[in-house]
């Protein structure tokens, strides 16, 4: 089914805005200045998605789920690479442990951080939209691209995928996040319905 | 724990309350409609104080915003919250045992809402706290192991200067640092004279005592926190000075041997002296020098060689220039 720039722009602005909250969150957690954005919002079929095409091309990934359930259901994942996005978690921690073992060792405030995010995502969605969700509690995984990728992307009943690109600012150190939601079809044209009821209503 | 709520005969007040953690329910406005006997014990609040009450009310000024932000958004978005206990350590206000004292410390604990609708209540959230405080004791000493390991590997059991392990690593960092930054390094290297006479005129225990206090009287010799003495192997040591031009450098090390001599440490079979004394060789990267890590220490060692081979007790320099490559 196309999707218009509008129905982009209108999801890239919504992620935005959850962006903004989870960063609010993060700051007063850390004390310091977090910044998070969406800068970019694309649609994928699953069989297309690979680590390269998601740019994870890291030794090993940490990622964070939750199922979403509401007007239209979608299992969200929130993808930590090693090299890059663990760096900024490190800071915010003041983690003494080596970078190598942190996607293991620090699962419950990798879990923490996973669902600020995700949920501010899904909040922003639910005010912007005028819906609401209902989710499961955040679980933590980890391991080579190749597993945790496909762990999630076996699942057939939601071969779309609707993934964001997400820069993070901590302390000037800059790094990306990578939030994956996957949903059948059914529930994608159900998202662009809502979509196109809250374009028409501004 | 409220048995009114679960009719006279119910067990699940008996359940409830002996549950290994801490359970509370609230309503939409955050106020309390369950709470368990691990609550009452750890934050010495008890059910029939706490229920009705505004969640906020029942821990008072002791409650972190964190808890109660994320409190809101699983009420207002009905979305699941977790509160890890490394991101926070003690959000409540909960104790080991009833604190007797407004200074006791908190138990650390970690904190999962997860929103709900339960009849007759209608839309709830469930908060459940976990005690946290093996996880954090047992943390917190497998961190010492792991920093005293640490320490052990960098520091040479006997005279308890850098070890030869942590020279290596530290000498190639800092040679780095120094091409790359374009400034200055120097590199001393010491032997202690004729130590294998020393040895056999006095036993391996003296030898020991020896060098321990060899490595005490260079240590306080050594004032810049950045200068490492590392024992190279045997009685031989190495000292790494960082930004240090070439006549520093050799100001330091005559220094060293006097500090050494100034022990008067009695060596009857050394072939110098009756006391102990050392044998220095100097080397300086200068700024901006075309030179290796392995050459810079060959010339060291070629200036600590120059130096025991005319006369000891003294200080040779040689440049890194005239160092032979290494092979």
């Amino acid at each position: 089914m196309p999707i218009t720039g509008a129905q982009l722009d209108a999801l890239t602005e919504i992620f935005n805005i959850g962006a903004g909250r989870a960063a609010s969150s993060l700051s007063d957690i850390v004390g310091d200045e977090v910044l998070l954005s969406v800068p970019r919002v694309e649609f994928y079929r699953a069989s297309e998605i690979d680590a390269n095409v998601l740019s994870l091309t890291s030794a090993r990934l940490g990622s964070v789920q939750q199922k979403f359930k509401g007007p239209f259901d979608m299992a969200a994942s929130l993808l930590f690479t090693e090299e890059r996005a663990l760096e900024i978690v490190q800071e915010m921690l003041g983690s003494q442990v080596q970078m190598e073992d942190l996607v293991e060792y620090e699962q419950e405030a990798m879990c923490e951080v996973g669902n600020i995010i995700l949920n501010a995502c899904l909040s922003a969605m639910a005010d912007m939209l005028a819906i609401s969700f209902e989710s499961t509690l955040p679980e933590y995984s980890s391991g080579t691209p190749e597993l945790v990728i496909g762990r999630i992307a076996s699942d057939n009943a939601n071969p779309m995928m609707l993934i964001l690109h997400m820069n993070m600012c901590i302390e000037k150190r800059r790094s990306q996040g990578t939030l994956i939601f996957w949903l059948s079809s059914s529930s994608l044209q159900e998202l662009m319905l809502h979509l196109d009821n809250f374009l028409a209503r501004i | 724990m409220n048995p009114k709520e679960f009719g006279g005969d119910s067990p699940w007040p008996t359940i409830f309350d002996a549950v290994g953690f801490g359970v509370i329910l609230v309503d939409a406005d955050a106020r309390v409609l369950l709470w368990n006997g691990w609550l009452t014990r750890h934050c010495g609040v008890n059910a029939q104080s706490a229920l009705g009450q505004s969640l906020a009310a029942v821990f008072g000024d002791g409650v972190s915003p964190s808890f109660l932000a994320g409190l809101r958004n699983a009420l207002h978005y009905k979305l699941p919250v977790v509160l890890s206990n490394v991101l926070h350590l003690c959000p409540l206000p909960l104790y080991a045992q009833t604190p007797t004292s407004a200074t006791a410390l908190r138990m650390p604990h970690a904190i999962t809402m997860t929103p709900m609708v339960v009849s007759p209540w209608g839309a709830c959230c469930l908060i459940q706290v976990t005690d946290s405080s093996r996880a954090v004791s047992r943390e917190k000493v497998l961190q010492r192991h792991s920093e005293r390991l640490n320490r052990e590997v960098m520091t040479d059991s006997l005279t308890r200067a850098f070890s030869r392990g942590f020279f290596d690593q530290f000498y190639q960092q800092e040679f780095a640092l120094a091409q790359r930054q374009g400034t200055r390094l120097s590199l001393i290297m010491i032997d202690v004279d004729y130590f294998k006479n020393y040895n056999d005129a006095y036993g391996h225990p003296a030898g020991d005592q020896a060098l321990i206090a060899v490595v005490k009287a260079l240590t306080a010799t050594l004032l810049r926190a950045t200068d490492k003495l590392a024992r190279y192997g045997g009685e031989e040591f190495v000292v790494i000075l960082p930004d240090c031009a070439q006549y520093k450098a050799l100001a330091i090390a005559e220094q060293l041997r006097v500090a050494v001599s100034a022990l008067k440490w009695p060596h009857r079979q050394s072939g110098i002296s009756d006391q102990l004394t050392i044998s220095l060789g100097v080397s300086t990267l200068e700024s901006c020098q075309t030179c290796s890590a392995a050459m810079l220490l060959g010339a060291a060692d070629l200036a600590l060689y120059a130096a025991k081979s005319q006369g000891r007790n003294c200080v040779h320099y040689r440049s890194p220039k005239d160092a032979p490559a290494p092979v």
